[in-house]
């Protein structure tokens, strides 16, 4: 059982008198690829920054494999961080980047050229060593950047949004690329990104940050099918978040009533009649009914108000009949094909993708 | 946007200035390349005579002798600057934007008031009776005499010509990004080993651009050494003065002056190849 | 926290600055002196020196019929000269354009006694006496430089587009840039023509040669009054210039925001 690698508890930093972070708490296991996700001003970057060093805390505690890491100065610590820009010195070689910190710690020269060998094995970039930085691509450039840190075989590591500054394409390589590589190297990761697809591809566990606090842990699917504040439910994926009251409570499910008229059935909850609850359906839940279906709960009629064809996936604005709008995703089909604006067509929503908020 | 058309329209704009140098600049630098090659003779000051013992004479011990003092000075002038302008440039170059305008301008201003009168301070503060050997005798200790030696010389020339350090040192700093510096520390580097490795490294053109302008300035400098140094401590520029103004040995003093204006030239090429070298491994845009 | 620093970094900037600061204070201090020497401390404080500079026609002259009067005709002229010498060499494309910009700012690589020593010779030689004129055609030398290079910074951060979406809009190319580009430039052109007055009111190793009987400059006149003793009417002198001089970068840093490259 993997055990605890990082602790950060109740890590608090201030400018002035703002709190800009915190407090928050997490920790991280050995081995695990942990993110921290959020908009800009999160704190996302900031905390990184803290466990790096180069931020000093206000409050708070971080500890690595049992030890306190936030009274070591930064080039004491047993952590590597991979940059945005990947910070790789211009007048140095690959192979002198890379050896940089073995250099540091006066290692024998056989020594040095062999593990720096190694590495560039491992990253993909054995024929590079003489380059020059300005030499290599984007996606070589951070292999490069990932191996200086890699090389010293840190306790952890850590990547500042490395893949923002790539296109598209190269971004996905990329990401599958650095996915394996950590899993190739088990090391345990923190992984900083504004990039919620990018979140829930590579990582273990999320946490998502907003406004200097942690609104949700979890592994990517409890994230994104679970979403326990309305924040996370925004931030990840699209949703229909709606005010609802609870009108009715069945054997089977809940009946709610959104403020918009529309009715709903979800599933069997704790609050009682009466009650105000926030819920939220994911578009891609909300599916085309076959005309002759029995009547399953949460059938709806619906005018198409705007479409949208995105090659994969046709996105719908829809006007329910009974009073309010839906967002909803589709594959793209053959029961797609002849669908526009104006058109009315058939909706379902099972009754357990009707999903509340607790907070 | 380049504009590059049939009709000569730059001449228009370039011309002006470009005359005025040839008028004010070329013309007479060549005299005076001209005058070095005539004979000085004490009646007509210049004859049309030519020679070439304008420049055998800088053979002489006195003026090997002058020439060695004025570049040594001038040496350890900009080792001293280097040494302690590095620093500066690199507190000024870190700094936050507030403070780095008042760090700037606390820097040009000396450098913009004349150096008469920055000199002229720094006689009050060394002289017998001045700031320095008060503080010494408030403390009990024996005066010293510090004025009119080569000590004093390049306490003068340092003070004044430092800007011409930092300023260069301090742009090459500031196109270094912080990131590389806090890698460097990631990868377990202290301040001094960061700044070995990375920043003195990419910021060695800034260096010689510094060390350039304060060696040539040292170099030809008149005003600083004649106010710090006096009768005791000849410099070329003193030299100079005293020939043009004073013997009236213009061919002598325009030897001189085409020597100085040589050496000077043949350092800024150096420079230029030092600093070409270096761009081969700097970042792109 | 970030990277620990060591102490020879404060300890740097405290000499350097005291080194820079020190004689300019010092020079205040004693043009305030009571007594009639070169006292620091001062000992009590008075303003006799100012009024004698006042009173002395070779310092007022020196400093209002001289050094005023050239560094605001440099500054007009180098502005001139050096603002369309940039526009020449930035805007324009002509066969020698990169080797005529090295020559524009060749007078930066001349050490200035060499160069007054061969105007003052040059002068002689064409049978001009010492006059503003000559005075004020020497400093053209060495300040227009500065304005050229303030100028061909600022026309160089100008975004071309700009030019071409005026010309676009109906505009010839002449207009585009007395409209456009002209007034983007009025900062860069200000602090060129300060700069310039600022190195010639400063300027001493011309001065050395080329000033004569009420063609003074004060940085000369104070030169000349060191050299001959002299009293703390010369530390007023230099206050007065420190003052001035102080102001007028103030001024370039504030209001033009820019920063000065040498």
């Amino acid at each position: 059982m993997p055990g605890v690698e990082l602790a950060v508890t109740g890590l608090v930093k201030r400018y002035s008198s703002h709190v800009s972070v915190g407090p928050i708490s997490f920790e991280v296991m050995e081995g695990e690829f942990f993110s921290l996700l959020g908009p800009s001003g999160c704190g996302k970057t900031t905390t990184l920054r803290c466990i790096a060093g180069f931020e000093a805390t206000s409050e708070g505690a971080i500890t690595l494999n049992g030890k306190r890491l936030d009274h070591m100065p930064p080039n004491r610590r047993d952590v590597g961080l991979v940059f945005q820009n990947y910070a790789l010195f211009p007048h140095l070689t690959v192979f002198d980047n890379v050896s940089f910190g073995l250099r540091l710690r006066r290692l024998a020269k056989r020594e040095i050229e062999e593990r720096v060998a190694r590495i560039l094995e491992v990253v993909g970039l054995p024929h590079l060593a003489s380059r020059y930085p300005t030499q290599l691509s984007g996606g070589q450039q951070q292999r490069v950047a990932i191996a200086r840190s890699v090389v010293l075989e840190p306790r952890l590591l850590l990547f500042d949004e490395p893949l923002s500054n790539l296109d598209f394409k190269l971004r996905l390589q990329m990401r599958s690329e650095l996915r394996e590589l950590q899993r190739r190297l088990g090391k345990t990761s923190i992984y900083v990104t504004h990039d919620q697809t990018e979140a829930l591809a590579l990582s273990d566990r999320i946490a998502v940050l907003s406004q200097g606090r942690i609104e949700q842990i979890g592994r990517p699917v409890d994230i994104y099918e679970a979403p326990e504040t309305a924040f996370v439910a925004d931030f990840i994926g699209n949703s229909n978040m709606m005010e609802v009251s609870v009108e009715a409570k069945t054997r089977s499910g809940t009946v709610m009533r959104a403020k918009s008229g529309l009715q709903l059935t979800g599933p069997v909850i704790s609050e009682g009649v009466g009650s105000s609850l926030r819920v939220l359906v994911r578009p891609e839940h909300i599916r085309l009914r076959a005309t002759r279906e029995d009547d399953t709960p949460n059938c709806m009629t619906a005018e198409i108000v705007d479409f949208t064809y995105l090659g994969e996936d046709v996105h719908l604005r829809v006007a329910i009949a009974g009073g309010g709008e839906l967002l909803v995703a589709l594959k793209s089909g053959r029961a797609t094909r002849n669908l526009e604006c104006g058109r009315s067509i058939e909706l379902a929503i099972d009754p357990s993708d009707v999903h509340v908020l607790r907070k | 946007m380049q504009i590059a058309s049939r009709r000569p329209w730059w001449l228009l704009f370039a011309g002006p200035y470009g005359l005025y140098l040839v008028i004010l600049l070329v013309i007479p630098i060549a005299q005076i390349a001209a005058f070095s090659v005539l004979t000085y003779s004490p009646t007509r000051i210049v004859a049309r005579e030519l020679t070439a013992g304008n420049y055998t004479r800088l053979l002489d011990p006195y003026f090997v002798q002058l020439f060695l003092r004025t570049m040594r000075l001038a040496l350890i002038t900009t080792v001293i600057c280097a040494v302690l302008g590095y620093p500066v440039a690199y507190v000024l170059a870190r700094a936050r934007p507030s403070v780095m305008a008042v760090g700037l301008f606390l820097l040009v201003v000396p450098l913009m008031v004349s150096t008469v009168i920055r000199t002229f301070g720094w006689t009050v503060i060394l002289g017998r009776n001045g700031l320095v050997n008060q503080t010494l005798l408030l403390l009990g200790l024996d005066p010293i005499r510090i004025m009119y030696t080569e000590t004093a010389v390049i306490i003068g020339l340092v003070n004044v010509f430092i800007p011409f350090m930092v300023l260069p040192l301090m742009a090459a700093i500031e196109r270094i990004p912080p990131s590389l510096e806090e890698a460097a520390t990631n990868l377990g580097a202290s301040w001094v080993q960061m700044f070995a490795r990375v920043i003195l490294p990419m910021s060695y053109p800034g260096l010689v651009s510094g060390a350039l302008l304060v060696y040539t300035v040292s170099l030809s400098a008149f005003v600083t050494p004649v106010l710090m140094g006096g009768a005791r401590v000849r410099v070329v520029g003193s030299q100079i003065f005293d020939e043009v103004l004073v013997s009236f040995n213009w061919p002598g003093a325009s030897s001189l002056a085409l020597v100085v204006i040589a050496v000077t030239l043949i350092l800024v090429f150096l420079a230029l190849r030092l600093t070409r070298n270096v761009a081969r491994g700097e970042k792109p845009s | 926290m970030s990277v620990r620093r060591p102490v020879v970094l404060p300890v740097a900037v405290v000499l350097v600055y005291t080194g820079l600061l020190a004689p300019l204070l010092v020079v205040i201090g004693v043009s305030f002196n009571a007594g009639g020497g070169f006292d620091f401390p001062p000992r009590g404080l008075s303003l006799r020196w100012y009024s004698t500079f006042f009173a002395s026609t070779p310092f007022v002259t020196a400093f209002f019929r001289v050094s005023l009067v050239v560094g605001v005709l440099t500054a007009i002229g180098a502005t001139m000269l050096g603002a369309l010498a940039a526009i020449g060499v930035v805007r324009f494309r002509f066969p020698g354009r990169e080797a005529l910009e090295a020559f524009f700012l060749t007078p930066l690589l001349v050490p200035h006694i060499l160069l007054g020593a061969a105007l003052y010779l040059y002068f002689v030689r064409l049978g001009m006496k010492p006059s503003l004129l000559t005075m004020t055609l020497s400093h053209l030398v060495i300040s227009t430089p500065y304005v050229i290079r303030s100028v061909t910074a600022g026309l160089v951060g100008i975004d071309p587009r700009l030019e071409e979406a005026a010309m676009s809009l109906g505009a010839s190319r002449a207009q585009a840039f007395f409209k456009v580009t002209l007034p983007l430039l009025r900062s860069s052109l200000m602090s060129g023509a300060i700069f310039a007055f600022i190195i010639s009111f400063s300027d001493i190793n011309l001065s050395l040669f080329l000033s004569g009987p009420g063609t003074t400059t004060l940085p000369m006149h104070i030169f000349s009054e060191i050299q001959w003793g002299g009293d703390p009417t010369i530390a007023a002198a230099s206050a007065l210039q420190i003052v001035i001089v102080g102001l007028l970068i103030l001024l370039v840093q504030r209001v033009f925001r820019l920063r000065l490259m040498i």
